[in-house]
């Protein structure tokens, strides 16, 4: 019965749904206001009943119902309970229901926060809202029903692809969907903008914070996700240049623009148009990647199935959505008011640099995900576009950008001094020639990029504090002037600091990590040490362990440098009867610092030994950690006062207020 | 300034920006294309000795050999041809006989595949894509019939 | 009737959701023009600055650009004025209103019953099968043998003919404690250590745990000719990855068959599905097959217990063979239940693609190739129109032989 009833809820979202996508954009154009606050209780309403569809799902999850088939394709009695809550959204069926619960949550978000939107403004994003969330809920009715029934009852369930039992499934697609889905507000907001044909105060206020928000959940679901296959899929790669990832990239550097612009807006009232354009723009790329990923036309790990019917019919969504939105524009845009005038060397033209190499990185990785498909429509030729590609094109684009970053927030608005700024940087040029000149200094030419890819990173660091060490006043050195400076700084410029810092952290992390990655594969008997800078690892023997759905078979190694033991290394393969002897690779990782040893295990030999991959990876965490600094600056931004209440900064009583 | 002089300011940068990115995109699609080949096609010499490639299809049933020192051989097959593929390292943990597989790397004089990267499927319902397009050419690939009925539970649990 | 109740309550919920605010007297006031979005702003930064979130410079400058966009606001809005006051749009709202009333109840309907099972009942084989293959009073038996084996627990012969009666009930657990203390009192021999890795199996959802394998060694060892040992050392290896290792166990098991030997159909399906990806631990060899209780134990005629305590049949190596020649009957009995099913869903339903072909298939193996002939062509009938269909059932048809 729980099946059928989270079923008709779906059903009942829909008819929801479509109500809630007419009339109240006509309440809106009428100006009659009960049509309008429709929009309220229907948002809140079709929240309700996806979260009662969602439920019921998870509900036959736990308790194992195989009558239904989403839960005999995807679940085992014996899975451990997390797993049986995450596989929800480990299949095709469930992420979708996780998607339109998520857009769902966000509509009733704005319904139920929204009170200082313009009453028109809010009902016309609500109903754009709902056309999206309409369209999905006919696509998961139509092609993907969860809740589908077996006709008979299968005595077990198939169990969930191996390399999803992982706590990775537990975080990775509800944020990244947090990500992907909270752009849809962004886009509703420049939808409904359009429709009305202006852009008032409130609009630059709401878009803002939502765009935030979905941009720190995208960056931390892409960084768990890269952690994870880091981890998982046992080859001590952190990112692929797979279509997948970059399908997640692709919005994040489009988010990441449109969080650059949108300051602009909300400041200077300036890039409109463009703004608008971005907003559009991401969602649409968000809504390309979820195509890409659920219409079977890429194949990997994120690929459930391959439905050729799903396929047409994502890309329908997608071309009507893209397409009209962009007819929309074409129409609209023009009547937009311009905003102000900037010189060319100002914040806002630091803040159009950053936006013109995002936008062209993003378009680049675009070109290199969509060309063997374009080529294969075409010609029937079967290509693949490797790393090479994206190195060679996405690191040249980005480094032009990493060396503005440290000069955009000490550019002031309207008319700014590159000189001045220039000057006040020269202690993070010297930062950085130092970290270039050491690192030169210890590896000489044999990587001839890593040192100035080290002292790029310095430099964005340096950079980034710059501001805040002259603002907080760091060197009169009292600590009670300091901390009363950095308290009344505004979170947002304390954001904008520790998401620049955290940015060259990454960068550095990469740098190092690809650089002096060492690694080794060989084939080791028990007893046998191997060694990989500076430490030995001693392979004591092969130990099974019992896991709930899986066996598992560990090699025992102890980690020795200088002759002390540091730690003892596990790594195992695990073997799943249920999926037929289907086995996984848990690489076993040993922490030093911001350094990883990492150990996976390959097949065993008939001679007794067993093939190991084995890396040293100088400061690769420092890759992850920089993206979660990253999203805690945004969040910390997000926490500002002063963005919520869409005040300017104080900075504007210095500056000339420009004439509008 | 005039607001027209920035706006040419702006359009003309961004032109620049343009430009460079689609020069680098096609100097470095052209080095980094690797088209994806079946066993048939390699047989048939459409491909130069040296050239990157993809190859793809099933595991020979009964071709794998391990060597020393982690050295792996085995046979690619699309039914019709095979290919010998020569590879050092770890393989993925789904590669087994009679199981899709693709191999990236490049063709000896000899007619001998040498792979540096061998990729797997990540699930075992799964077949790489361009192997089943691979496979439907040469007639070998049958759509896999409905699953069995499924079983009906026994157990009163 | 609950469910359709339920469905009744969330339909109104649903229709309450949009006629509320229409219905509602309340005048709604127009909050969140520009101008009352400064406004707010205003305060907003008031608050802060009486909290102590903004410094007084900071607030006062905040003060002056949101006064400054506030006056330039309230100059554009009186200019808009000109625009349509806020009205209520009657047929507009009477459309709202119609959709929400006649169209949503209806339509979700129609989308619900087209595409839902709502009236889906599991199916419950076993109740079926239980309550007319066992023997009446069955339970009160097995308590009574229950409450004997309680005081004579030293009884070895009637752990073991209790425990497939367990199994017959579903009762894996128990069926496990049973036999290992037959085992125990008893000792081992292959057969009794085949029956326990076998309960253990089966109480393990099908998986040959490791404690299940290592008993089917040691009935392999004792008797290398033990065909249910082989059986489930095959299915181990398949469980674990390695085909190759359980086609060679079975493959040698069916060599080694004399002709017609009755577990020789079982061994042959396992190994005709050996690359199949669908679990094999709920295999039917195993459960269908020997789930049932020895031949003379209680047989479907319902032999007493006590009856058999005088003198239960010792369980064998032939048991195995024993039960099976009973497993086919009664499988092909549930198969043929699940077939007919299917067929008649078929025939309402035309147009499931999968079930044609499970169809097909499925009159294939039970040998029935007429009727498998009658469902392909039934099948083209109801999927005419559709190309892609019409081809998978041509070729599932031309791989089973039917064509040609």
């Amino acid at each position: 019965m729980i099946p059928e009833l989270g079923h008709y809820a779906l059903v009942l979202a829909l008819a929801l749904a479509l109500i809630q996508s007419w009339s109240p954009a006509m309440g809106a154009r009428k100006g009659d206001l009960a049509l309008m606050k429709l929009a309220d209780s229907t948002a809140l309403a079709q929240f309700a009943f996806v979260a009662v569809a969602f439920a019921a799902l998870t509900y036959c999850y736990v308790t194992s119902d195989f009558s239904v088939a989403n839960v005999y394709e995807n679940s085992h009695s014996q899975m451990p309970l997390i797993y049986k809550f995450t596989s929800v959204w480990g299949n095709h069926e469930g992420s979708m229901l996780l998607w339109v619960l998520i857009l769902a949550l966000f509509g009733a978000l704005v319904a139920w926060f929204g009170v200082n939107l313009p009453a028109t403004l809010k009902a016309n994003v609500l109903a754009v809202q709902s056309w999206v969330a309409s369209a999905f809920y006919l696509f998961i009715l139509l092609t993907s029903n969860p809740f589908r029934r077996l006709a008979e009852l299968p005595a077990e369930g198939r169990d969930l692809n191996p390399i999803l039992q992982d706590f990775g499934l537990a975080v990775h697609p509800p944020m990244l969907y947090l990500g992907y889905v909270g752009f849809s507000m962004a886009f509703s907001f420049a939808v409904a903008a359009l429709i009305e044909g202006h852009i008032d105060a409130a609009w630059a206020r709401w878009v803002r914070p939502w765009t935030l928000l979905a941009w720190i959940c995208l960056t931390l679901g892409i960084a768990m996700g890269s952690y994870w296959a880091y981890y998982e899929l046992g080859w001590g790669g952190w990112w692929f240049w797979d279509p997948v990832e970059n399908a997640s990239l692709m919005p994040w550097l489009a988010g990441t623009a449109l969080l650059h612009s949108a300051v602009v807006m909300e400041k200077r009232n300036s890039l409109k148009v463009w703004t608008i354009l971005l907003a559009i723009l991401t969602f649409s790329l968000s809504l390309i990647g979820t195509f890409l990923v659920r219409s079977g036309v890429l194949t990997s790990v994120h690929t459930f199935s391959n439905d050729p019917a799903r396929g047409l019919f994502i890309l329908v969504i997608l071309m009507v959505f893209i397409g009209g939105s962009l007819a929309l524009f074409a129409w609209r845009a023009p009547r937009l008011k311009q905003g102000g005038l900037f010189a060319p060397i100002s914040r806002e033209s630091a803040l159009v640099f950053n936006n013109l190499f995002l936008a062209t990185a993003c378009a680049t990785v675009f070109v290199g995900t969509l060309y063997p498909l374009l080529l294969e429509a075409l010609t029937g030729d079967k290509i693949s576009v490797g790393p090479p590609f994206f190195n060679l094109t996405f690191g040249p684009l980005f480094v032009p950008l990493l060396v503005a970053v440290p000069f955009g927030p000490l550019l002031a608005w309207k008319r700014g001094d590159l000189y001045g700024v220039a000057q006040r940087l020269l202690v993070a040029c010297a930062v950085a020639m130092l970290g270039l000149a050491t690192t030169f200094a210890f590896e000489g030419t044999k990587a001839v990029l890593a040192p100035f890819g080290i002292g790029l990173a310095f430099f964005v660091m340096a950079g980034a504090i710059t501001d805040m060490v002259e603002r907080i006043d760091l060197r009169s050195l009292s600590i009670e002037t300091i901390g009363r400076r950095a308290a009344g700084l505004p979170r947002s410029a304390w954001g904008t600091t520790v998401a620049h810092f955290a940015l060259g952290v990454t960068l550095l992390g990469i740098v190092c990590g690809t650089t002096w990655s060492s690694e080794r594969i060989v084939a080791l008997k028990p007893t046998q040490t191997v060694s990989l800078s500076g430490y030995d690892l001693s392979f004591d023997g092969m130990v099974t362990k019992e896991g709930s759905n899986y066996r598992e078979t560990a090699a025992h190694f102890t980690v020795r440098t200088g002759g002390t033991v540091i730690g003892v290394m596990e790594p195992s393969k695990r073997v799943f009867p249920s999926r037929d002897g289907m086995s996984t690779t848990e690489a076993a990782l040993l922490t030093r610092g911001v350094s990883q040893l990492y150990l996976s295990l390959g097949d065993s030999n008939a001679d007794g030994s067993i093939a190991l991959r084995l890396y040293y990876k100088p400061f690769v965490l420092l890759i992850w950690l920089g993206a979660v600094v990253m999203a805690l600056g945004g969040a910390l931004s997000l926490s500002d006062r002063r963005l919520r209440i869409g005040a300017p900064r104080p900075a504007a009583r210095v500056m000339p207020q420009p004439a509008e | 300034m005039t607001r027209k002089q920035r706006r040419l300011i702006l359009i003309g940068s961004s032109l620049g920006v343009l430009a460079i990115a689609v020069a680098l995109v096609l100097g470095s699609l052209r080095e980094s294309i690797v088209f994806f080949n079946s066993p048939t096609d390699i047989a048939e010499n459409k491909t130069a000795p040296g050239k990157r490639v993809r190859l793809g299809g099933l595991v020979k049933t009964g071709s794998v050999e391990r060597g020393d020192n982690l050295q792996i051989h085995f046979k690619v097959t699309d039914g019709n041809k095979d290919i010998p593929v020569n590879y050092r390292g770890i393989v993925p943990d789904l590669f087994r006989e009679g199981q899709g597989v693709i191999a990236e790397g490049h063709i000896e004089p000899g007619g001998t595949f040498v792979a540096d990267t061998v990729l797997a499927k990540h699930d075992e319902n799964y077949m790489p894509r361009e192997v089943v397009e691979a496979l439907k050419k040469q007639g070998h690939w049958q759509e896999t019939a409905a699953p069995n009925p499924a079983r009906l539970r026994q157990s009163a649990k | 009737m609950i469910l359709w109740l339920i469905f009744g309550v969330m339909t109104l919920a649903a229709v309450f959701a949009v006629c509320w605010p229409l219905a509602s007297r309340r005048k709604y006031v127009s909050s969140g023009t520009d101008v009352e979005v400064y406004r707010d702003q205003l305060d907003e930064i008031g608050r802060d600055e009486s909290a102590g979130l903004i410094g007084s410079v900071e607030a006062e400058a905040a003060r002056v650009e949101v006064s400054r966009r506030l006056i330039a606001a309230a100059e554009s809005a009186k200019s808009a004025s000109a625009a349509p006051a806020p009205s209520a749009a009657g047929s507009y709202r009477w459309a709202t209103l119609m959709a929400a009333v006649l169209v949503l109840p209806l339509g979700a309907s129609i989308i619900y019953l087209s595409l839902g099972s709502p009236n889906f009942v599991p199916v419950t084989m076993n109740a079926a099968r239980d309550g007319s293959a066992l023997p009446a009073g069955i339970e009160k038996t097995v308590a009574e043998v229950e409450a004997y084996l309680k005081n004579n627990p030293a009884n070895g012969r009637g752990w073991e003919v209790l425990a497939p009666v367990y199994l017959r009930l579903g009762r894996f657990d128990d069926a496990v404690e049973a036999r290992r203390k037959a085992l125990e009192l008893l000792g081992p021999n292959a057969a009794r250590l085949g029956d326990l890795g076998e309960a253990i199996v089966l109480a393990s959802n099908g998986v040959v745990t490791p404690e299940a394998k290592s008993l089917f060694e040691r009935a392999s060892a004792t008797d290398a000719n033990d065909v249910m040992a082989e059986y489930y050392l095959g299915l181990s290896a398949k469980q674990e990855g390695r085909r190759d290792e359980a086609l060679k166990r079975w493959t040698a098991l069916v060599s080694k068959a004399r002709e017609g030997a009755p577990w020789l159909p079982l061994v042959k399906n396992a190994l005709a599905r050996i690359d199949d990806k669908a679990p094999t631990f709920a295999a039917p060899p195993s459960k269908a097959a020997i789930a049932q209780p020895s031949a003379g134990v209680t047989g479907p005629a319902g032999t007493s217990a006590p009856a058999v305590m005088t003198a239960p049949p010792g369980p064998n190596a032939s048991q195995v063979a024993a039960a099976a020649q009973m497993a086919p009957a009664e499988r092909n009995e549930m198969i043929e239940g699940m077939v007919s099913r299917l067929a008649q869903r078929m025939a309402e339903n035309g147009s499931d693609v999968d079930g044609w072909l499970r169809l097909i298939r499925a009159y294939s193996v039970l040998g029935e190739r007429e009727k498998a002939l009658s469902a392909a062509a039934n099948a083209r009938a109801a999927l005419a129109g559709n190309d892609d269909n019409l081809r998978r059932i041509g070729e599932l048809a031309k791989e089973l032989g039917l064509e040609g």
